[in-house]
C-alpha cells in the first residue's frame, strides 16, 4: 500500500497547474485555420463542385474549412460575424453585395494582398471591375457571366411558339403557353424576394428604354419608360402570365420541371435545370439562352453583369502574401481551379487563360449565352452602398403594382421619391 | 404580572468565533444572492446588456455606411413618426394581435367547454388537442404555407375541384389573404395552450351550481354568461394578457409564411425590426422601432405583473 499524502497547499498547486495546462493546451492547438463561407456550398446540387475545389486545394497541401450559408442569409451572417468578431477568413459574395460589404473595416484590399498588377494581368478589366469599389479591389472574381433570359425549348415546342424578339411577341408567346401548357407559369419572374425582384425589373425597364439610377447617383426611375415597364409586368400578372410568390429558386424548379416557359437567371440556369429536371446533362437540350425581348425590333437586347466574388477578412491568415488565406485565393485563380469549377456551375471562368481553355471555348451553351447576352450592363442598384435599402424600396413598389395594390404610375412615383430620400441620406 | 429581567447577552453568551457576520438573516441574504447570481448574470448578459445597447443605438445612425454609430438624438424617432410605412406596422400589429387574441380566446374556450363534457374518448381527444402546440412553429408555418400555396396548395386543390374557383388563387399575395393566413396559423397553434388554461379553470367550477341554474330554466348561453365566465374571469384575464404579450412578440410563423408581405401587408413590428436590421442593415432605426415595440408590450406586461403580485 502506498503511503501517499497531500497537503491542502500542494493539492491547490496541483489543481492550479492542471488548470493552467488545460488552458494552455487548446491555445496551442487552436491556431485558427482558413475558413471559406460559401452559399454555393449550401446549395445541394452545387455542394460537390465546391468540395472538389477544396479537395484540389488539399492535394496541394492547403486546408480550407467550408462553412455553408444560404444565399439569402449570406450578408446577414457576415455582418453578424463581424459584430461578434468571428468573421471567416474568406467568403463568397454576389457581385452586387460588394459595395455594401466593402464598407467593413475588416475587408482585405486585394491590390495589396495579391497585387494589382498580377490581378490585371490575369483577369479581364471588365471582370475585375466587378470586385472593385472606390478604386480598390476587395473582391476576387471567382465566376462570371451575365443575368439574361432562358427559355425552355420543350415548353415552347409544346405550345408551338417561336422565340420572341419584341415585348409584344413575348406577351403573345406567354399567352399561348398559358393556354396550351396547363399548370405552367409562362414567365417565371421573381415576384417575392427583395433580393431577386430588382434584376427582373431592371431588365424590363431597360427593355422599355428607361433607367433606374445613373452613374452619378441621380434617380431616373420616374419616367414614362419605367411606368410602361411596370405596367407591362402588372398586366402579365393580371393575365396569369406571371405568378405571385415566386423567388428565383422556385423559378429554377418550375423551369427544370417543364412548368415555366421563360425566366431570368445567370448561366447557372443550365446547372439548376440539370439538377431539378432529374435528367442530368440530358437537360441541356431544353435550356435555351435567348435575347431579352426588346421594345422595337432592332433594339439592343439587355443583360446585367453578374458574377461571384471571394472576399478576405483581416486576420493572421491574411496578414501577408504568404499567409494561408491569400494562398487559397491564389489557388482559386489557378488554371486547375478556373478550368473546372466555373464550368461545373455552368458559369464562365474569370482568368484569361481559363477562358481560352477548350472546355470553355467549345461549349455551345456558353457560346449561345454570350451571343444572347450581348454587352452586359452594370447593375444600377447593386453598385451603391445603400443597395439593400434601394432593393427593398424597389421590390415593395414593384410588388404593390404587380399585385394590384397600386397603379403602376403611382408605384413608380413613390419608388422614385423613396429612392431619392435614400440616396440623399447616403450622400450625407 | 411577571417582570422580565434584562439579560446581558454579550457578557452572558459570548458570540462563537464561527458565528456569521451580521447574523443568520444576513447569511441567508448572502446565500440568496449567491443562488440568484447565475440567473442574474444570464439576465444581464442576454437581456439587460442587449436592451441597454439597443437603447443607446436607437439614438444613433448605425448602418453599413457608418463604421461607428453616430449620435443623432431623436432623428430616428422623427423618421418613424413621419414614415407612413413604419406607422403602418403599428396598425398591422394592432390588427394581428387583436384578431389572434380574440380568435384564440373564443376558440380555446369553446374547445375547453367541449373537452370538459364527459364523453367516450375525452382523454384521447384532450391529448391529441395538444399536437398543434407541440409542433415546432416553423413546421406549423410550412404546413399552413403548403395549405395556402398558390400552385400546389390543398385549399386551392379542394376549391378548384369543387368548382368554387375557376383557377388557383394566390392567397398569400393579397393583403387580406396573407393577414388571414397568419392569423389562422397562430390561432391554430395557440388554441391548445389557451384551452389548457380554461380547462384547468373549469375543473373548479361547481357542478351543482350549474345543475341548479338549469333547473331554474337557464339555457346554455345563460349558464356561460352568468356562471362559467364569472368563474373563469381570473383565468381569462391572465390568458388575455399573456396572449397579447405573446402575439405582440410573435415573429417566426409570420416570417416563414409571408416574410411580412405582400409588400408590407403583414409587416408587424417584429418583422419590421428584423427587416430594418437584417435586410437594410439600419441597426439604429431597427433599435428605435424595437424600443417603441417594447413600449407597446409594457402596458400588457404591467397588468400581468400587477395581477401576479396581487395574487402573491
Amino acid at each position: 500500500m502506498s503511503n501517499f499524502s497531500m497537503t491542502r497547499r500542494s493539492f491547490g498547486a496541483m489543481a492550479a497547474g492542471a488548470a493552467a495546462g488545460m488552458a494552455l493546451r487548446p491555445a496551442a492547438a487552436q491556431t485558427p485555420g482558413v475558413t471559406f463561407m460559401s452559399f454555393t456550398y449550401a446549395e445541394e446540387p452545387n455542394k460537390p463542385h465546391v468540395q472538389k475545389l477544396l479537395d484540389g486545394y488539399a492535394s496541394k497541401g492547403g486546408a480550407v474549412e467550408p462553412i455553408g450559408s444560404a444565399w439569402g442569409d449570406m450578408q446577414k451572417n457576415i455582418l453578424l460575424r463581424q459584430r461578434s468578431k468571428t468573421l471567416p477568413t474568406t467568403a463568397q459574395l454576389s457581385e452586387r453585395w460588394l459595395p455594401s460589404m466593402a464598407q467593413l473595416p475588416e475587408i482585405v484590399n486585394l491590390d495589396e494582398a495579391i497585387g494589382r498588377a498580377k490581378l490585371e494581368s490575369m483577369i479581364d478589366p471588365k471582370v475585375l471591375a466587378m470586385g472593385q469599389a472606390g478604386g480598390k479591389t476587395f473582391g476576387l472574381p471567382l465566376i462570371t457571366g451575365s443575368v439574361g433570359m432562358v427559355a425552355n425549348k420543350e415548353v415552347l415546342a409544346k405550345a408551338g411558339v417561336e422565340v420572341p424578339t419584341t415585348l409584344a411577341e413575348f406577351r403573345k408567346a406567354l399567352e399561348v403557353i398559358r393556354d396550351k401548357v396547363p399548370n405552367s407559369v409562362p414567365f417565371a419572374a421573381a415576384t417575392k424576394n427583395p433580393n431577386s425582384i430588382p434584376l427582373d425589373f431592371m431588365i424590363m425597364v431597360w427593355a422599355h428604354g428607361g433607367r433606374i439610377i445613373d452613374e452619378s447617383g441621380k434617380v431616373l426611375v420616374n419616367s414614362d419608360a419605367a411606368k410602361a415597364a411596370l405596367g407591362f409586368m402588372a398586366d402579365l400578372m393580371k393575365n396569369r402570365l406571371m405568378a405571385p410568390e415566386l423567388d428565383r429558386p422556385d423559378s429554377r424548379r418550375l423551369f427544370g420541371q417543364g412548368a415555366a416557359g421563360f425566366y431570368i437567371d445567370p448561366p447557372q440556369a443550365r446547372g439548376f435545370a440539370r439538377s431539378f429536371s432529374g435528367r442530368g446533362e440530358a437537360a441541356d437540350a431544353f435550356v435555351l439562352p435567348v435575347k431579352t425581348p426588346v421594345l422595337k425590333a432592332g433594339d439592343a437586347s439587355k443583360s446585367i453583369q453578374w458574377g461571384h466574388l471571394i472576399v478576405a477578412f483581416k486576420g493572421p491568415n491574411t496578414a501577408s502574401a504568404d499567409a494561408p488565406g491569400i494562398k487559397w485565393l491564389n489557388y482559386l485563380l489557378s488554371d486547375e481551379a478556373q478550368g473546372s469549377f466555373p464550368t461545373a456551375l455552368s458559369a464562365l471562368p474569370v482568368t484569361k487563360t481559363a477562358q481560352a481553355l477548350p472546355v470553355v471555348k467549345n461549349d455551345a451553351f456558353f457560346t449561345a449565352w454570350n451571343e444572347a447576352s450581348g454587352t452586359p450592363l452594370v447593375n444600377e442598384i447593386g453598385v451603391w452602398s445603400n443597395a439593400p435599402e434601394l432593393s427593398t424600396i424597389l421590390s415593395e413598389e414593384v410588388q404593390a403594382a404587380i399585385l394590384g395594390q397600386k397603379p403602376a404610375d403611382a408605384a413608380i412615383v413613390s419608388m422614385a421619391s423613396r429612392m431619392e430620400a435614400s440616396m440623399a441620406k447616403r450622400q450625407n | 404580572m411577571t417582570s422580565v429581567a434584562a439579560v446581558p447577552v454579550a457578557e452572558t453568551f459570548p458570540l462563537s468565533p464561527h458565528a456569521e457576520r451580521g447574523g443568520l438573516k444576513a447569511r441567508e441574504r448572502r446565500v440568496g444572492w449567491l443562488f440568484l447570481a447565475p440567473a442574474l448574470t444570464a439576465f444581464a448578459l442576454v437581456i439587460l446588456y442587449p436592451f441597454l445597447r439597443a437603447l443607446g443605438l436607437a439614438f444613433t445612425r448605425s448602418d453599413l455606411q457608418t463604421p461607428e454609430p453616430i449620435f443623432i438624438g431623436f432623428d430616428n424617432f422623427r423618421t418613424i413618426f413621419a414614415s407612413p410605412e413604419i406607422l403602418g406596422s403599428f396598425v398591422t400589429t394592432f390588427i394581428y394581435v387583436a384578431a389572434v387574441t380574440i380568435g384564440t380566446v373564443i376558440l380555446g374556450l369553446a374547445w375547453a367547454l367541449i373537452l370538459n363534457q364527459p364523453f367516450r374518448g375525452q382523454t384521447t381527444l384532450r391529448a391529441l388537442s395538444l399536437i398543434p402546440w407541440v409542433l415546432p412553429s416553423t413546421v406549423t408555418a410550412f404546413v399552413w404555407g403548403w395549405i395556402f400555396n398558390s400552385r400546389f396548395g390543398v385549399l386551392n386543390a379542394v376549391l378548384v375541384s369543387a368548382g368554387a374557383i375557376p383557377f388557383p388563387t394566390a392567397w398569400l399575395s393579397t393583403p387580406t389573404g396573407a393577414m388571414v393566413a397568419i392569423v389562422i396559423t397562430k390561432v391554430w397553434f395557440s388554441i391548445p395552450l389557451f384551452m389548457s388554461f380554461f380547462l384547468a379553470g373549469l375543473q373548479g367550477l361547481d357542478r351543482d351550481q350549474i345543475d341548479a341554474a338549469r333547473v331554474d330554466g337557464a339555457n346554455n348561453w345563460n349558464v356561460l354568461k352568468d356562471h362559467i365566465l364569472p368563474h373563469l374571469k381570473p383565468v381569462l384575464l391572465v390568458v388575455i394578457v399573456l396572449g397579447v404579450i405573446g402575439n405582440l412578440q410573435h415573429f417566426d410563423t409570420i416570417y416563414a409564411l409571408t416574410g411580412g408581405g405582400p409588400v408590407r401587408a403583414t409587416s408587424v413590428l417584429s418583422i419590421e425590426v428584423y427587416r430594418r436590421a437584417f435586410d437594410q442593415w439600419d441597426i439604429g432605426m431597427a433599435s428605435a422601432v424595437g424600443l417603441l415595440w417594447v413600449a407597446t408590450i409594457l402596458p400588457a406586461a404591467y397588468f400581468y405583473l400587477r395581477h401576479l403580485l396581487k395574487g402573491a
